[in-house]
């Protein structure tokens, strides 16, 4: 563990001497909100100042006064990890980037867009759109910042024809510890250039550096979609069905998965029973959401043409199409806000956020419900089946906190060794932060680790950019 | 075999109309047309009632051409025979003139022994329709209908529960009826991939001013409307406050301070 020190009144001084008074926040000016993201469950730490930064040489006069003095600095967007990333584990300062928030141009003919870190990508979408073009990456979270994004690699429903963040991010501009500003990628579309300390960066918690700039690659809007929901008896026959979707050469945006239980505690948190639990008067185990983009109705309908009779030869109830304005903003409505139903109605969960073989999805699944049978933990799960990345999530409604813990402990570490085990990984989208950060070793193994590690020692030689995240 | 009517409407998607903040008036370009809601929880009550009594459905709407669309919908679901009453003749007309059309147009897949209609539309909102066409076809009227409990074919008469402020009321009604459907229990399916193939290239009966039989000119469009509609304008609106969350009383005081101190109140 590095020693650090704390802000005091002279540094705090310096601080506030780059931001101004005004975006200078210490002691009890300090908000709550700073203390944890949206996992609390994983632990509150109160950040001794925050700065609300505007611009790169902020970051960096930050960054250098901070390294000078051996103070965490721990980089803040909008708050929404999962992972405890953004919370500030050993005080220091936290740097908010939420007032970089401007988009600052498009680059048409090279298909990019200039932004800040502190861009929400809802605002980023809508604004893409406008101009006739999409940025792909589609995490849940619409209120989480780009530059957040970018630092976890985050993922998202489009991610099985698309991609996940960083394969839309074409430069960067970095603040290192020492306060150094390195421009890394250029807008182009392919490179071979050395290491790409790019692609370092993406994913990287804000243990490397802070980014404060990106360019980022977008791509047409497509004309028009669809959606098909897929209704099974069970869970097993649902999740066979996606690897022959994937090799029918379907080309879909994405393929979500969802269980009876989730649509069910869907229904009785939005009021609306919008996914069907009985199709064709048999009953609904488990049903798949695909989607599809084209230019064309010609186009998706031979798509769903293919699907359904894919669909019926791989035991689905039915093909159900989802094209009218109104249905497609009920069912995605009801989708997005399949965690905010868990939590409506769970006293204590954690996530799991693993991404495993398309293949092994359904024996995973039923492992870690045998294992949260096991401990008398509640597990509920929904996500990609498409890239295999599954949000599972064990819950408790009448266990004490302590006993919850206990037991959830137990069941994670189970969950994480079969996850490595079948030749999946910790996480698909939402990051290690501190939270999962005991079980990294032993899903990339010994070696690659330790090479994190010297790393991180080469970047951030004092160790104070994010400490407790990820390997350090 | 039951006869029924489903009576929809297309309207913009008033979630995604904005107000020109010059001329106070809808713009609707580039909104996407809808299926009415309750229309279509209408349309749900009417394929259970098929789906348990054995039904004929025909789906009515007036309306520009584009709105065949939502009678495609209709389709999908289990609609039978879709009608599209559209001719500029009928432009600008009242629900006293629309009525008057839909009634007669529909007149010639009739008489019906069911009518469904959506308790209301997004746009015009007068949930008038229902109980002018009730009277045009000389049927029982069943407002807020939310659950169809019974169909006596043999003795003309059905039971309904009807959804009040006040609770549930179960009502027994003649046959023919026509109801305005609540959209409690009346969630409209998705349709299916078969469904949504059939209904896309089906024939969608047109019918124009000089095409629906016995049309008096007199009664439909703007000429045949008992009330004009002078001017629409969005409701005055305040600005919109700001949210002071600075984490505890003394420090939200001493915000509001601040902000009125920059804007010159103080």
């Amino acid at each position: 563990m590095k020693e650090f020190n704390s802000v005091s009144p002279e540094i705090a001084a310096q601080l506030a001497a780059v931001v101004g008074e005004r975006r200078f926040y210490m002691g009890d000016r300090v908000r709550e909100d700073y203390t944890h993201d949206e996992m609390p469950i994983y632990g509150k730490h109160m950040p001794e100042c925050v700065c609300e930064v505007e611009s790169t040489e902020e970051v960096s006069a930050i960054l250098k006064i901070c390294n000078d003095n051996r103070i965490p600095v721990t980089p803040r967007g909008a708050g929404t990890s999962l992972t405890g990333a953004c919370v500030p584990l050993h005080g220091g300062v936290v740097v908010c980037t939420e007032r970089m928030n401007k988009i600052l141009g498009y680059d048409l003919d090279n298909m990019a867009v200039h932004v800040q870190p502190g861009v929400l990508l809802q605002d980023l979408a809508a604004d893409a759109e406008a101009h006739g073009l999409m940025y792909p990456p589609d995490p849940g979270s619409k209120t989480s910042t780009v530059g957040g994004n970018v630092a976890t690699n985050a993922g998202g429903m489009r991610a099985v024809k698309y991609g996940v963040t960083r394969d839309y991010v074409l430069a960067l501009t970095v603040v290192l510890a020492s306060g150094e500003v390195m421009h890394l990628g250029k807008t182009v579309c392919k490179t071979s250039t050395g290491y790409s300390l790019l692609h370092l960066m993406v994913g990287s918690e804000g243990t490397l550096g802070i980014i404060t700039e990106m360019t980022l690659k977008l791509v047409p809007q497509p004309g028009m979609n669809v959606s098909v929901l897929l209704p099974f008896f069970d869970m097993e026959t649902c999740i066979a069905t996606v690897p022959k979707i994937k090799m029918a050469n379907l080309d879909p945006q994405s393929i979500e998965f969802m269980g009876a239980d989730i649509v069910e505690s869907s229904s009785s948190f939005s009021g609306k029973k919008i996914f069907p639990t009985v199709v064709n008067k048999k009953d609904v185990g488990a049903s798949i959401l695909v989607t599809f983009v084209g230019e064309t109705e010609d186009e998706l309908y031979e798509k769903m043409e293919k699907l359904d009779a894919l669909g019926q030869t791989c035991g689905a109830i039915d093909t159900l199409v989802v094209d009218t304005p109104t249905l497609k903003k009920e069912v995605w409505t009801a989708r997005s806000a399949f965690l905010t139903a868990i939590e409506s109605d769970t006293k204590y969960m954690d996530e799991l956020d693993v991404v495993v073989p398309v293949d092994k999805i359904a024996s995973y699944l039923m492992f870690v419900h045998d294992v949260g049978e096991e401990y008398g933990l509640t597990v509920r799960n929904f996500g990609h089946a498409g890239d295999g990345n599954l949000h599972i999530y064990a819950c408790s409604n009448d266990l004490e906190f302590d006993e919850f813990w206990r037991r959830n402990k137990l069941l994670m570490q189970r969950c994480y060794t079969e996850c490595a085990r079948i030749g999946g990984q910790l996480s698909g989208e939402h990051g290690i932060g501190h939270a999962k950060k005991e079980y990294l070793e032993e899903s990339v193994g010994e070696v690659p680790l330790r090479m994190m590690q010297a790393i991180k020692a080469v970047f951030d030689p004092n160790g104070i950019l994010n400490p407790g995240k990820v390997v350090s | 075999m039951l006869n029924i009517l489903v009576c929809v409407k297309q309207v913009p998607d008033v979630d995604l109309v904005k107000m020109d903040p010059v001329t106070g008036s809808l713009i609707r370009e580039g909104v996407p047309a809808i299926l009415n809601p309750l229309d279509g929880n209408a349309m749900e009550a009417a394929v259970r009632v098929k789906e348990q009594y054995g039904a004929t459905i025909t789906a009515i709407t007036m309306g520009p051409p584009a709105a065949e669309a939502v009678l495609r919908e209709c389709l999908s679901v289990g609609a039978d025979r879709a009608v599209l009453i559209t001719d500029r003749a009928f432009k600008d007309a009242d629900t006293l003139a629309t009525s008057y059309v839909v009634a007669k147009a529909a007149e010639e897949f009739g008489p019906y022994d069911l009518i469904f209609c959506g308790k209301e539309t997004l746009d015009g909102a007068t949930g008038q329709m229902g109980a002018q066409l009730a009277e045009r076809f000389g049927s029982a009227l069943v407002t807020s209908a939310s659950r169809i409990l019974e169909i006596d074919e043999a003795a003309d008469t059905l039971v309904t529960e009807r959804e009040m402020e006040t609770g549930i009321e179960t009502v027994q009604a003649r046959i023919p009826c026509l109801f305005t459907i609540e959209k409690t229990n009346y969630q409209p399916r998705i349709p299916n991939f078969k469904g949504k193939k059939a209904a896309r290239f089906a024939e969608i009966v047109t019918r124009t001013a000089s095409t629906i039989p016995g049309l008096d000119p007199s009664r439909i469009g703007a000429v045949g409307s008992g009330t004009i509609v002078p001017r629409t304008y969005p409701p005055e609106r305040g600005e919109s406050g700001v949210m002071i969350d600075e984490g505890s009383a003394e420090r939200n005081g001493a915000k509001i301070v601040e902000i009125l101190a920059e804007t010159g109140l103080i």
